[in-house]
């Protein structure tokens, strides 16, 4: 009943949410189209609950885990929180049901969550929480001796692309590696590969999915950890930075998704960018990986909301398109220079910089189209401030660039920005559609 | 209104600081098309204000051939009557992509203002910063404060804080259309200026039909009288004077088009450096954009070389004044020298020839060029027919200039792309009703 014919994957698992976040019974079963809503009669039905998401959004993170928010949104999941490291530490993660955390300088996130973010993750898959990391979020909690790494080994998974000699890259040489301790992660490709499932629920049957490799790992699963899926093949859309024949021994065959649990929860280790908007079947992964590992757990209700209503809200809303418009005026203008910053061990591109501000920007229509605006208090004066912060920046950083000045710093500073203002721009945009919905 | 537009008008009270906006009702377009026919009618509605109207066609920033126009509405010091001025280059486009499709600004501010509308948000913020500052000086400060060398701005220079009757609506660097003096009412004001720029879109309801019909205008341009020809120097050879053509000759460096314009009526001279230069030049202005032809050919008449007339254009720029009304009060003021017409700035007055009804801007030769048109040389029929061409290209969006170059571009083409992008039946019946009460 919650289906029709002509849903797509999105509305499908969207309508599972919006029915398990009115309060409704569902359960499901796997099948080979992927989670089916089944009667609790059925032998095997499982029970369905609504998420709660954090996001991790602090150190290290590059933008991809903008594309979890975008999965999110088009699938309903709307009870999300974006953390960063500091939050990590205040917070904690006990309320969460689920953390994601995307691509990225691994070490970077390492070190910026240190021993008590990793201490907080162990506990949290310890007490039943999944964990879902892709490309750097994969490598994070592997195995490894390397200082901060080490404070996470969770994982028993070795990475497959790790060489104590770089092999010769054949195009993108500034893309291809990032050092590892005294060895160096390759990549051996880029884009688009093919991945095939091994039928191990909630990867129901032996499945051909697509999805792009953005510099994660090729696997050996170790004791313990699962193999959900392996790297099959590679399509028209692959780019090869290495000479092929040693792409195919590195990535064919390897693992491309591990499980591995510990305590009452799990880790979930993807290779590829499962959660990447172009590939819908991919994203249906995620989001049945979710459902099928979520458990009812206590919802403490949120303190201190604001809601926003009216000429207030109006405003608010009009603020922040303000800022936005101002930003992506002058990112748009700096997209046409020949500029690139390395901040960490990533390379960032001026285009990288309307990454950010769009995912914020193709919402505020649907922000502008509310009557409420939902907040935790302190958020609405801290969107606006970084909102004009992040315009501030940009100029300054166009001023730099104009009169010959170096502008990695201020580059520096401009990311750090952007990611605490679009953070603060979704935790408001999906609690406002969280209450819409209620 | 949903296809072809924005569907939003910006109402601006300089004097309270308030801004608010106006859903661009089906109804309006249906009756008065746009362009100048809306601009009217929101002068009409606010009159008691003394409002500036700006305002975009239909076509306006469309694939539609010539689709660069903007129109500014107001009263015109210089014939106290109702005008419309034209603003081309990238502005009209850069305000309908901003958000809006018209702008009605009123009252006046009490300090000096600087009003910028992006992505359907409009912000108004002093300008005392600017106050006094020349028009070249304006527009890169606002350029390098909002950090966008792509920002259009629509602004005065002194000519129009002083209150000049010939103080011109500048586009960026450069002379407008404007020879109306509406720069004046900016002044009077207190608004400096408007930076335009956005990155929004605007729906074709038969995106495949009119595109198709685009595409189709443009082939036959491109057989038509127009094609191969580029410059305003081929515009005075088209309208009799070819030595103006030749007497500039050796200072031109290029020419450039106002959006989609399939001609390029501006033509880009050196005169700091040699413009037969490829390579990016040493100095970051060694010239100057010609965009209209009466002010060079005042200047040739009166006896400057061509140099010297580029260098005074230059300076009519930056002091935002309009040029051909320096060249025409200079001659009758038997002024023959660069430096003392440029001091004269200031106090310059009298009466200038303006062809026409005082409608349309004369900015635009007032005749065909290169095609006849099938006129014959009767005056009055050519002068009829000019209202006509003026008004459906201030009504739909198309560059006046190139609407008299170009009878490819009919009535009904221009009709039948409106039914396309909108699927409104607006008949000839009701652009006649528009045109006649434009012309009063």
């Amino acid at each position: 009943l919650l289906y029709h014919g002509a849903m797509n994957h999105f509305e499908q698992v969207a309508a599972i949410n919006a029915a398990l976040a009115r309060g409704d019974t569902l359960f499901c079963l796997p099948g080979d189209a992927g989670l089916t809503p089944c009667s609790p009669r059925e032998k095997g039905a499982r029970p369905l609950f609504y998420p709660r998401i954090g996001i991790y959004a602090g150190s290290g993170t590059s933008h991809s885990w903008l594309w979890y928010a975008d999965l999110f949104d088009r699938m309903g999941f709307y009870d999300l929180a974006f953390f960063d490291e500091s939050a990590v530490e205040k917070r904690g993660l006990t309320d969460l049901d689920v953390l994601v955390v995307s691509g990225g300088d691994t070490f970077a996130v390492a070190e910026g969550l240190g021993p008590a973010g990793a201490s907080s993750l162990r506990v949290f898959v310890g007490r039943g929480g999944l964990y879902i990391g892709s490309c750097a979020g994969a490598y994070l909690p592997m195995s490894s001796s390397k200082n901060p790494l080490h404070l996470f080994n969770c994982v028993n998974v070795k990475v497959k692309n790790l060489s104590r000699v770089l092999p010769e890259a054949v195009r993108m040489s500034h893309k291809f590696y990032s050092a590892y301790g005294c060895d160096f992660i390759f990549h051996p490709v880029r884009e688009e590969v093919t991945v095939r499932t091994r039928g191990i629920p909630p990867f129901q049957g032996s499945k051909k999915l697509l999805a792009p490799l953005y510099g994660g790992p090729s696997m050996w699963a170790g004791e313990n950890a699962e193999v959900l899926a392996h790297y099959e093949g590679f399509t028209n859309k692959t780019v090869f930075l290495v000479d092929r024949s040693l792409a195919e021994e590195i990535l064919l065959g390897s693992a491309a998704v591990v499980r591995q649990g510990m305590g009452a929860g799990y880790f979930y280790l993807f290779g590829p960018h499962f959660e990447h908007p172009h590939f819908p079947e991919a994203n249906k992964r995620i989001a049945e990986t979710i459902l099928w590992h979520t458990g009812k757990g206590s919802r403490p209700s949120e303190k201190g909301l604001e809601i926003l209503e009216g000429k207030i809200s109006a405003g608010f809303v009009r603020d922040l398109k303000r800022e936005l418009s101002n930003s992506r005026i002058v990112a748009a203008g700096m997209e046409m220079m020949p500029l690139r910053w390395k901040i960490g061990d990533k390379l960032y591109e001026p285009e990288k910089i309307r990454v950010f501000l769009d995912a914020m920007w193709k919402r505020i229509e649907k922000l502008e189209k509310r009557d409420r605006i939902v907040a935790q208090g302190a958020q609405v004066s801290q969107a606006v401030r970084d909102g004009v912060a992040t315009t501030g920046i940009l100029r300054r950083i166009k001023g730099e660039i104009e009169e010959g000045h170096e502008t990695l710093s201020t580059a520096t500073e401009l990311f750090v920005h952007l990611r605490k203002f679009s953070s603060t721009f979704l935790e408001i945009y999906f609690k406002t559609l969280a209450e819409g919905r209620t | 209104m949903e296809y072809l537009s924005t569907g939003k008008i910006l109402i601006v009270d300089l004097e309270t600081r308030e801004v608010t906006e106006e859903e661009l009702a089906d109804d309006l377009v249906a009756g008065r098309i746009g362009g100048a026919g809306i601009t009217k009618h929101l002068y009409e509605q606010h009159e008691e204000r003394d409002p500036v109207v700006l305002g975009t066609g239909l076509l306006t920033g469309t694939l539609y051939p010539g689709s660069a126009l903007g129109v500014v509405t107001a009263k015109s010091p210089v014939t106290g009557n109702l005008s419309h001025s034209p603003f081309t280059l990238d502005a009209a486009v850069e305000l309908k992509y901003a958000g809006f499709d018209y702008v009605v600004i009123k009252g006046v501010s009490e300090k000096p203002a600087f009003l910028w509308i992006h992505d359907g948000i409009a912000d108004i913020s002093d300008a005392a910063d600017v106050w006094g500052k020349d028009v070249w000086e304006t527009t890169n400060a606002w350029r390098k404060t909002l950090g966008d060398d792509l920002i259009q701005t629509l602004l005065i220079g002194p000519a129009g804080e002083s209150g000049s009757d010939f103080a011109q609506i500048c586009v960026n660097y450069w002379a407008s259309g404007d020879r109306f003096g509406l720069g004046k009412r900016f002044g009077q004001k207190r608004l400096k200026g408007i930076g335009l720029r956005g990155m929004g879109l605007f729906e074709i309801a038969d995106a495949e039909g009119f595109v198709d019909r685009c595409l189709e205008l443009l082939t036959q341009l491109k057989s038509g009288a127009a094609s191969g020809k580029k410059g305003i120097g081929e515009i005075y050879a088209a309208l009799g004077m070819p030595e103006v053509r030749d007497w500039l000759n050796s200072l031109v460096h290029r020419h450039s088009a106002c959006f989609n314009t399939p001609f390029a009526t501006n033509t880009y001279v050196y005169l700091d450096e040699d413009p037969k230069r490829l390579t990016e030049p040493e100095t970051d202005d060694p010239g100057f954009k010609i965009t209209e032809l009466f002010g060079l050919l005042g200047l040739k008449k009166i006896g400057l070389s061509a140099e010297a007339a580029c260098r005074l254009l230059k300076a009519c720029a930056r002091y935002g004044i309009d040029g051909a009304a320096v060249a025409e009060l200079s001659e009758k003021a038997d002024l023959k020298e660069s430096g003392e017409i440029e001091r004269s700035f200031a106090s310059l007055t009298g009466s200038v020839t303006l062809p026409g009804k005082g409608i349309f801007s004369p900015w635009c030769p007032v005749g065909p060029i290169f095609s006849d048109f099938g006129l014959s040389r009767d005056a009055s029929e050519t002068e009829a027919w000019w209202e006509r061409r003026q008004a459906v290209a201030y009504i739909f969006g198309i560059h006046p200039l190139f609407a008299v170059m170009s009878p490819e571009l009919t009535e009904e083409s221009m009709l039948e792309a409106v039914r396309l992008g909108t699927e409104m039946e607006i008949g000839r019946e009701t652009l006649d009703g528009v045109i006649a009460d434009l012309a009063g």
